[in-house]
């Protein structure tokens, strides 16, 4: 990326597309930046990701129409998070999904301050997701933890919504089997009280 | 094995257990999330086990990590910048 000299020579951005961007993207950086952290795991690379996605948004901005804004932004988000993969590891090139296998556990991200009711029912379930395998870990991050429809989760991943159906699914499943094997599930059901 | 299926909303304990996940995540059809809540409202086994995903949803999303204003504050200053067309 090249900063421009903000003085005098600086071609400035079309009003319309500053707009747009200010409208369409700037709101959604939270969620680009919970994703890119799910998709690289690393909070240098997160934020190099987002910035990354940030300069192609605005590139794309003038074609955009204005529908599903976030679902364009991750889908942009997904493509370079793949190209920057490719560049680190040739390797990959055959397999992108190799590109989201990282090795930072989320149980090193979150902290006990974190674990605010009900600590002994939210410890079992921090453990029960650490033991999840990457493909479910990650579907469990983009849905339960960063607030992403099923769709949005699949374009992300470059699978099916069916796939990501599956592997949420499964992977709460397990993470209920764990309770139970512990002896939470129906204990710890009804005191915290959620409702539907 | 179960030896009778309770219907409860038009739904077997089994047909809310296929469907369980998706519609306590919003992923179901309005008649589906109707026939669903009909039913957990009528059999205590099925709104158990509703209550012990909602709350696994709820622990994971009460452990999602923090983000550092400091961080996304910068990221929203680059946005500002790249729409001002500063950098490219």
């Amino acid at each position: 990326m090249t900063e421009r000299p903000t003085e005098v020579d600086s071609p400035a951005a079309s009003a319309d597309a500053t707009e747009a961007f200010n409208r369409y993207v700037i709101p959604e950086l939270e969620v680009m930046y919970r994703t890119a952290r799910s998709l690289t795991r690393n909070q240098t690379d997160a934020e190099d990701l987002v910035q990354d996605t940030l300069l192609r948004a605005f590139r794309a901005i003038e074609r955009f129409d204005g529908r599903y804004p976030r679902a364009w932004l991750l889908t942009i988000m997904r493509n370079a998070n793949i190209n920057r993969a490719r560049k680190k590891r040739p390797d990959l090139l055959d397999d992108p999904d190799l590109t989201f296998e990282r090795s930072v556990d989320f149980a090193e991200t979150t902290g006990p301050e974190e674990l605010v009711v009900d600590p002994t029912f939210d410890a079992s379930v921090t453990d029960a997701f650490a033991e999840l395998s990457t493909d479910f870990r990650q579907v469990v991050e983009l849905v339960d933890l960063n607030g992403l429809a099923y769709q949005e989760a699949a374009d992300i991943l470059g699978v099916p919504v069916g796939t990501v159906m599956s592997r949420l699914h499964r992977a709460r499943k397990r993470i209920r089997d764990h309770l139970a094997e512990h002896g939470l599930d129906s204990a710890a059901a009804l005191p915290r009280g959620a409702t539907r | 094995m179960k030896l009778f299926k309770k219907m409860r909303g038009g739904l077997s304990c089994d047909d809310v257990m296929e469907v369980l996940q998706s519609y306590l995540d919003g992923e179901t059809d309005t008649e589906t999330a109707r026939k669903v809540a009909s039913h957990l409202d009528e059999c205590t086994d099925c709104d158990l086990e509703s209550s012990v995903y909602q709350n696994i949803r709820v622990s994971l999303s009460t452990n999602k990590a923090p983000i550092d204003p400091v961080v996304l504050d910068s990221l929203r200053q680059f946005g500002e910048r790249v729409s001002r067309g500063e950098i490219d």
